[in-house]
């Protein structure tokens, strides 16, 4: 390593897979956690012993594994609410994915505060998974779309979001934490939605695990994040609504477990949380969640916040100081995220390129599309760190792309 | 440098990834399709002339993408173009096979053909769409 600094954290040993040899020989480095995160032993040994030993079907059965299983399940959306920082249990709705709460507030918050002509406002920055759901209602019931512009230091321009307010706009929703730049929303944009007392919606995948986040403090309405970003497993999302919201919204879908009482005329619904938790849950994933919660805390959020910080700014130097890599999104600062493309290289050939050398990154439009075509790029490759990297993979990451750059350029 | 990355770029790839031969469009045609790789946001758009003799009489494409994507699509417009289109559907088939490692009974592809340059592919899954796209789009004219 080319400085005498090391980093206090080294948590390397709690993460089994970053053992494996990739091609049987290169260390692996993982550079893709924004993609999905590694897991550590917690959560894979914990999940393992929820099938071993407690597994059954929640808030059903009187026996006693089926009691095992909902505390675990109760228990993890107790440490949800501490996470969040929301007021009750209550506000934590477990789902499948981000994706799964989106799509969930889209169609409910519609069906009880909107009609056709009503005004959505989104940006330009947005995942598809915050795009698609919006898309639907305008496709199928006629909502206005709107797009915030962003500034070229991928911050959304501010005065053009709040210029896109009227009074038949009824939601926005915005990334807490871009997945392309790494950039946190301005907080402003927050604050104009409470003036204009307009709902917002977060989308927290990026930020859940790279931030500190207190959604009362935030002041948003929803917020939604996947566990699999956050080291839980894979096919367990939360949404946090504002008890208020979540009341007057409808269900989203039917199934046992969300009602009160059924006769064949009809049902009354159960309570929150259970009313948005129709069927049998990922109980085991929730499970895994909240061990994932607990590691993070363990190890305590400042200390990856400021862990993830030292890399970020390390590689960031790094890359700038080096002609052909060509950073998207000026000279903000970044959250764990840097997207590069080295000049004249397609991504994907970065990729592959690092691929065999051990280096695990994201190549491609990161499901941003019209964030891609606003920078003028078909790809970029997405650097992503985690509690788990050091300032020796940057360098061995940095070396690998001169390498790279040579060869393509031969 | 690794053997795998070495198989995949062969100096044939790289060079028609940096200038790829029948790029543009042909005037007249009546084929076309577009081709388009959701996973990336790569795309083509892929133009042929078939004659009465289903003869390809000229064939290409313009379009943005990685190495491999130009250079597959640059590679088929050469091989393609003059061939029956009885021939091309079975250059199809075997390229289709080749580059995802059935290349046990190839029908007209051999050794010696460039286009065996993209079987380097086949070490690296998640690039197999790269290679087939424009071969995909050209399946796809011909069924319009
Ligand atoms: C900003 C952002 N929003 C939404 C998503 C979708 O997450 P999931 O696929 O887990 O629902 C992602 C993950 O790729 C993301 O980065």
């Amino acid at each position: 390593m080319d400085n005498s600094k090391t980093l206090n954290l080294n948590v390397r040993k709690d993460f089994p897979i970053l053992s494996k040899k990739i091609l049987e020989k290169k260390d692996l480095i993982y550079f893709d956690t924004a993609a999905s995160a590694q897991k550590p032993n917690t959560v894979i040994n914990e999940t393992n012993d929820f099938y071993k030993n407690h597994y059954s079907n929640v808030s059903r059965g009187v026996h006693t594994l089926s009691v095992e299983s909902t505390f675990r399940y109760e228990n993890a959306r107790k440490k949800v609410q501490k996470f969040l920082n929301a007021r009750s249990e209550n506000e934590i709705i477990f789902t499948k994915s981000a994706t799964e709460g989106i799509n969930l507030v889209a169609q409910t918050f519609y069906e009880k505060f909107m009609q056709k002509g009503d005004e959505v406002i989104l940006s330009l920055i947005e995942h598809h998974s915050n795009l698609i759901p919006w898309f639907f209602l305008r496709d199928k019931y006629g909502v206005v779309l709107k797009f915030a512009n962003i500034q070229p230091s991928g911050e959304i321009d501010i005065d053009h979001f709040n210029s896109l307010f009227t009074n038949k706009t009824k939601i926005v929703s915005l990334t807490h934490l871009s997945n392309v730049f790494g950039t946190e929303l301005n907080e402003n944009a927050i604050s104009i939605c409470k003036d204009k007392n307009v709902p917002i919606l977060l989308d927290g995948c990026q930020s859940a695990a790279h931030l500190k986040i207190d959604v009362q403090k935030l002041g948003c309405d929803f917020f939604v994040f996947s566990g699999h970003k956050t080291y839980g497993p894979a096919g367990i999302g939360v949404l946090y609504g504002t008890e208020n919201l979540l009341s007057e919204m409808p269900p989203y879908q039917g199934g046992g477990g969300m009602i009160g009482d059924v006769s064949l005329e009809g049902a009354s619904y159960a309570e929150l949380p259970a009313k948005y938790e129709a069927g049998t849950p990922p109980l085991v994933e929730a499970h895994g969640l909240g061990v994932a919660i607990d590691y993070m805390n363990k190890i305590g959020l400042d200390n990856i916040i400021e862990h993830e910080n030292e890399i970020t700014k390390y590689a960031f130097n790094k890359l700038n100081k080096i002609d052909f890599i060509e950073i998207h999104g000026g000279d903000n600062k970044r959250n764990s995220i840097i997207s590069f493309n080295i000049k004249n290289v397609h991504s994907h050939e970065v990729s592959s390129f690092l691929d065999v050398e051990g280096i695990a990154i994201r190549a491609g439009h990161h499901c941003c599309q019209p964030l891609m075509k606003h920078l003028g790029v078909n790809s970029t490759a997405r650097l992503s760190f985690g509690v788990y990297n050091s300032l020796e993979e940057v360098d061995k990451f940095v070396i690998a792309l001169h390498k790279c750059k040579e060869f393509f350029n031969k | 440098m690794n053997d795998l990355i070495n198989d995949l770029y062969q100096e044939i790839i790289l060079d028609h990834g940096r200038e790829p031969r029948n790029f543009g469009e042909c005037d007249p045609h009546n084929k076309s399709a577009d081709g388009h790789n959701p996973l990336c946001g790569d795309n083509l758009k892929l133009t042929f002339f078939l004659n009465d003799q289903n003869i390809i009489e000229d064939i290409k494409f313009t379009g943005e993408g990685c190495a491999i994507s130009l250079a597959s699509a640059s590679l088929m417009t050469e091989k393609l173009k003059g061939k029956k289109i009885e021939v091309a559907e079975e250059i199809f088939n075997d390229f289709t096979n080749l580059v995802s490692g059935a290349d046990e009974d190839l029908k007209v592809l051999n050794e010696e053909d460039s286009l065996y340059a993209l079987k380097g592919v086949g070490g690296f899954p998640m690039r197999v769409k790269c290679a087939t796209m424009a071969w995909h789009a050209f399946n796809q004219a011909l069924k319009d």
